[in-house]
């Protein structure tokens, strides 16, 4: 926003954009409370956005970029409000059973994730991170009357060097924390005239791209947003993948191949005809296949056989007992893009995968967290650079960098008080006067 | 330094006061405070009731030990230093008698930032005992007492106030009665102490000095929750049998920086002080430890010491294979012993004198006393207020090791506290508390008092959370004027040094600010300083002086006028300027803490069956800790923000019964 402050106490549309790229995220209510007339008694500022997760996520994620600008804790207007005397004890009871209910969803909500991958990487850099600040402490607490071995400081430089790259490979390489503002990238991939832009229609429900019986229709992306089953999903129809002399479909290839790298799921799709022709290297052909189309894990893929129309009973049923045997194949849809069949079937299993890719939003709004983890993560990565700045020039400073990065983490994690740093020290340091 | 003369006449006038007290009338005796103990808590706290204008008795088993240094001969360190010019800003005594006695000053931590400096001084026992006692003595108001306490007198509580009984005096041996409408306990390791030396245990407190027993008993009567905390100390050695030739050299600091804001130099010329020596323990020290463990019963029992080491036992026990560090430090100027920093220890004496050959220069070492361990009761702090007022006994002050503290700064910042909160209590005005936001004294204390402690508790800078605003050189800009408005216990001297220096370092700085020039003037003015090319625009002369290398001397060679005159505040500026660009979230972060301070919780509540929607297991960590302040609460494992809710919510509710939409009970 680049006006100044709106009016007090009243609604004004307003278009609500990046500070820092100036993209356009949303046009929505905004009310600017000026203290002490507003729910803390501190200035607030109330944004009313469109629900959608990927809306609120951009907001949030816009907002945390501003210095100063951080989520609150669970509870913590409520609090600050209390403290300026601004609610009464009806309101505060009733709140308290709220934050209760809040922090518990969290509660929950956090064990769920923290018992996954990611809170397992959190977990591994709170350890690191804990480490490095329990060195550095003592470095300065101990180190001139005690012998603190040389190289301490050298250690938590690595420390430090290393959470910076995970931390940034993290935030800037895995896009987990972007799909649901961006939408989850599927992208159709298979060979040439195999009914790709069929199967994108049929999804949409509309004639999003042309399609002729021609092989090499599609020359290029066609892109299209959806919701498919309340998942913001980016859908592409590629360029059938084949050799080919001609210079536009070349190109077309090449874009194809990129935009399989960037794939959140890859929809494979085969002609189910030429599988029966090669019935007996069957196999080979669908890993083959597969390693062409750039997949590299089963679970971000949907293999589709398009064209079972165009298949007997018996021949259909004999290619089913080969493939069932596959267990490292991917989910495998057997459809009509022309008859219709099949294809709700492939709808529930890529809505069943989407979930799995955005995590289920009616388990405690996913986008909210992520945007939370991801706002503290940056805070992480600035206090590190903080540590980085100082290190050489003031260690009480650089200390400080190292404890609002762990407190920045710990809001995660979960705290680490004074005094786990110091059992590591004791543990590691002998220290005595 | 200290002119012998001084000493004798005032070694006289100790005589003198102790005879004319004894010859008193005792039973009619009648003070405002009493203050049980004659050390580093003990002075302190008897000093500053005084100074505050209270009839105080300081009692102790023997006058000629009040202000001994019963373990090293030094103050200070890093942390400890932090707390030192804390007490001095207080207007306490141990920073000003440090720098007349201190024979070796060092600014540890140089290299790390003005934040952590830790100012320590090497001091002569004797002449620090010496000015204890002449200060004591010459402190108005300030009477002493050669006597043990036996017990504690107590009658039905102030009915406003919460507390189970209040103190009215003392008991002494000889069964005399003192009465004090404030007493302050400040025993050390007396209380029910023993002394170990290898596997025999005598009771006492001190080598040579009977333990209180009574004492500790009455307390048990009052229904104080006691535990047992142990600690050591090394053999002395003669001076002549040590071989300094090979060790490791350390001088003192060339211009020794004074603890005492009041003091622009140290007393002892810097020529005149002493050298410390470093030299490091063998293998060999590993052995004679393994082998006499059997004849050394002060390691092997669990009485809790601390997790850092402080015995040369613990240390090669879970440290083994290590070369560990031992300092030999100076005890006097005139002194024949030499304190081997590091070698605390409890085994046999021939087992003692066996391991110092093992440490190179001690191959010959005379052990002039043999180190030894103490055991000690300690009353568990969380059953004290802020104030270090104890919650159950109206009037009755603890300060020091009986809180489970170790080391003598922490003591003297203890007793400070107590000292000035028994002479308000005396006045019945309003108590003088610091917060963790505003001292180490505050991070001391509200450790103590909110999660109390396992282990002896030593102050350590990692444990202030507010490190780059709370340090050694603003100590007086934190403290003294607020003491000197909210206690009276600051003498006028000290409150106006601390006004000027706080009206020229405003001045000072606010000069700087304006002093701006364009950034392309100041590259070309101080080259060397890196100032980014890329940067336009103007900056002003404190933006400046927060570049690595600038210093306020480069400045004043540009702006001659405006800033030779503070030249002699340049240390003071330049670490303002330094810290500056980090102070603000600070001080956001400081104020959260600092509104969450304001709410006091009961000392009273029932946790277990407060109606309220709570955990149990945020009940009973409640209950275990009974937390003074919501802050303290929100700091204790398992306590939720929604318990935080429900208990705003109950405090809120009991509250309005009294005063109808007050705000909360506030401190």
């Amino acid at each position: 926003m680049k006006q100044g402050l709106p009016p007090p106490r009243t609604a004004v549309l307003h278009s609500i954009s990046d500070p820092n790229s100036g993209e356009l995220l949303d046009r929505g209510l905004l009310l600017w409370f000026p203290g002490p007339q507003s729910f803390t008694g501190e200035d607030c500022a109330e944004f009313h956005v469109h629900g959608g997760p990927a809306v609120i996520s951009a907001i949030l994620q816009a907002l945390g970029s501003l210095p100063g600008l951080r989520p609150a804790e669970a509870g913590e207007f409520t609090r600050r409000a209390f403290q300026a005397g601004k609610l009464d004890l009806t309101e505060v009871e009733g709140l308290g059973d709220l934050i209760h209910a809040e922090t518990e969803a969290q509660r929950r909500q956090a064990l769920r994730q923290m018992a996954g991958d990611l809170g397992h990487l959190y977990q591994t850099w709170s350890h690191t991170l804990t480490r490095a600040l329990a060195h550095l402490e003592a470095f300065i607490d101990f180190s001139e009357e005690e012998n603190i071995e040389d190289g301490v400081l050298n250690q938590v430089d690595n420390f430090v060097r290393q959470l910076q790259m995970e931390i940034h490979s993290h935030l800037h390489d895995n896009r987990r924390g972007e799909r649901l503002r961006s939408g989850v990238h599927v992208v159709i991939a298979g060979e040439a005239n195999a009914g790709k832009s069929s199967l994108l229609n049929a999804i949409c429900q509309r004639p999003a791209a042309i399609v002729s019986p021609i092989a090499g229709t599609t020359r290029d992306v066609v892109e299209t947003a959806l919701d498919i089953g309340g998942f913001p999903v980016l859908l592409s129809d590629t360029a059938g993948l084949r050799d080919t002399h001609d210079i536009i479909e070349k190109e077309g290839v090449r874009r194809t191949r990129e935009r399989l790298e960037q794939a959140d799921l890859t929809v494979a799709l085969l002609d189910v005809v030429g599988l029966l022709e090669a019935s007996n290297k069957l196999t080979h052909l669908l890993f083959s296949f597969l390693e062409d189309l750039n997949v590299r894990q089963k679970q971000q893929c949907i293999l589709v056989l398009n064209k079972i129309d165009l298949l007997h009973k018996k021949e259909l049923n004999d290619l089913h007992c080969a493939l069932k045997k596959e267990e490292d194949l991917p989910t495998v849809c057997w459809l009509s893009c022309k008859t219709g069949s099949g294809i709700e079937e492939f709808l529930r299993v890529l809505r069943a995968e989407l979930e799995i890719l955005c995590g289920n939003p009616l388990l405690g709004m996913p986008s909210l967290t992520q945007a939370r983890h991801r706002s503290h993560l940056h805070k992480c990565l600035e206090a590190l650079g903080l540590y980085e700045y100082y290190k050489r020039a003031d260690m009480a400073l650089a200390a400080e960098g190292l404890r609002s990065a762990l407190a920045s983490l710990g809001r995660i994690t979960g705290k680490v008080g004074a005094e786990e740093i110091l059992n590591l020290i004791f543990r590691d340091f002998c220290i005595g006067k | 330094m200290l002119p012998r003369r001084f000493c004798h006449c005032h070694r006289a006038r100790l005589q003198f006061l102790s005879t004319r007290l004894i010859g008193q009338n005792v039973s009619g005796d009648q003070y405002d405070v009493i203050v049980v103990g004659g050390g580093h808590a003990g002075t302190e706290a008897a000093a500053a009731a005084a100074r505050g204008g209270a009839q105080t008795l300081l009692v102790t088993q023997k006058l000629s030990t009040i202000g001994t240094l019963s373990c090293n001969p030094s103050f200070g360190g890093i942390g400890k230093g932090h707390l030192v010019r804390e007490v001095d800003a207080l207007d306490g005594l141990c920073g000003r008698l440090c720098d007349q006695t201190g024979i070796h000053f060092k600014v540890l931590n140089r290299s790390k930032g003005p934040a952590v400096w830790g100012l320590r001084a090497q001091v002569d026992r004797l002449l620090y005992r010496s000015a204890m006692q002449r200060e004591v003595c010459a402190t108005a108001l300030l009477n002493v007492r050669e006597a043990s306490v036996e017990d504690l007198m107590v009658e039905d509580p102030d009915a406003s106030r919460p507390g189970l009984a209040r103190v009215t005096g003392v008991r002494l041996g000889d069964g005399a009665i003192v009465l004090g409408r404030a007493v302050i306990l400040t025993t050390g390791t007396f209380l029910s102490g023993s002394l170990k030396f290898g596997t025999s245990s005598v009771p006492g407190g001190r080598l040579g000095e009977a333990p209180s027993v009574g004492l500790s008993l009455s307390l048990s009567e009052l229904g104080f929750t006691k535990g047992r905390l142990k600690t050591g100390t090394p053999p002395r050695i003669r001076k002549e049998s040590v071989n300094f030739d090979k060790l490791e050299v350390h001088h003192g600091d060339e211009r020794p920086v004074p603890f005492s804001f009041m003091n622009a130099e140290v007393a002892i010329e810097p020529s005149q002080q002493l050298l410390c020596h470093l030299t490091y323990t063998t293998p060999g020290v590993e052995d004679v430890v393994r082998d006499t463990l059997a004849a050394n019963d002060h390691v092997q029992q669990d009485t809790k010491g601390p997790r850092y080491c402080p015995s040369i036992e613990s240390k090669v026990l879970r440290f083994p294979g290590r070369a560990h560090q031992v300092w030999l430090e100076p005890e006097g100027l005139n002194s024949e012993l030499i304190y081997p920093q590091g070698l605390s220890m409890t085994m046999p004496v021939e087992a003692q004198v066996a391991l110092l050959r093992h440490i190179p220069g001690l191959e010959a070492a005379d052990i002039a006393a043999a180190g030894y361990g103490v055991q000690y009761d300690y009353l568990d702090p969380r059953q004290l207020h802020p104030t270090l007022e104890t919650r159950k006994v109206q009037g009755l002050f603890m300060a020091g090791q009986i809180n489970g503290t170790t080391g003598y700064e922490e003591a003297a910042a203890q007793g400070i506290v107590a000292g000035i909160n028994a002479f308000l209590h005396t006045r019945s005005l309003p108590p003088f508390t610091i917060s963790r936001t505003e001292g180490y004294i505050g991070v001391l204390i509200d450790d103590l008092t909110s999660l109390g402690v396992t282990e002896p508790y030593r102050m350590f800078t990692s444990r202030a959370e507010f490190r780059t605003i709370l340090r050694p050189d603003n100590a007086d800009q934190r403290l003294t004027e607020r003491a000197y408005h909210q206690t009276g216990c600051i003498s006028g001297a000290r409150v106006v040094t601390a006004r000027h220096i706080a009206s020229r370092l405003s001045e000072g700085i606010s000069l700087l600010k304006s002093l701006c020039l364009s950034s392309y003037r100041w590259k070309q003015l101080l080259p060397e300083v890196g100032i980014s090319q890329e940067r336009s625009g103007h900056m002003s002369a404190f933006d400046v002086l927060q570049y690595r290398g600038v210093t306020l001397d480069a400045l004043a060679a540009v702006f001659p006028q405006d800033l030779v005159p503070f030249l002699d505040l340049s240390d003071r500026i330049q670490v303002e300027a330094l810290y500056e660009p980090h102070a603000e979230q600070q001080k956001l972060d400081m104020e959260q803490v600092r509104r969450d301070e304001q709410l006091v919780l009961p000392t009273d509540l029932d946790y277990l069956h407060l109606p309220a929607s709570l955990s149990i297991e945020a009940r009973e960590v409640l209950h275990r800790h009974r937390p003074p302040t919501i802050a303290a609460a929100s700091r204790l494992p398992g306590v939720t923000p929604a318990a935080i809710m429900h208990l705003l919510y109950f405090l809120r509710a009991s509250g309005q019964q009294k005063e109808a939409g007050g705000p909360l009970v506030e401190r």
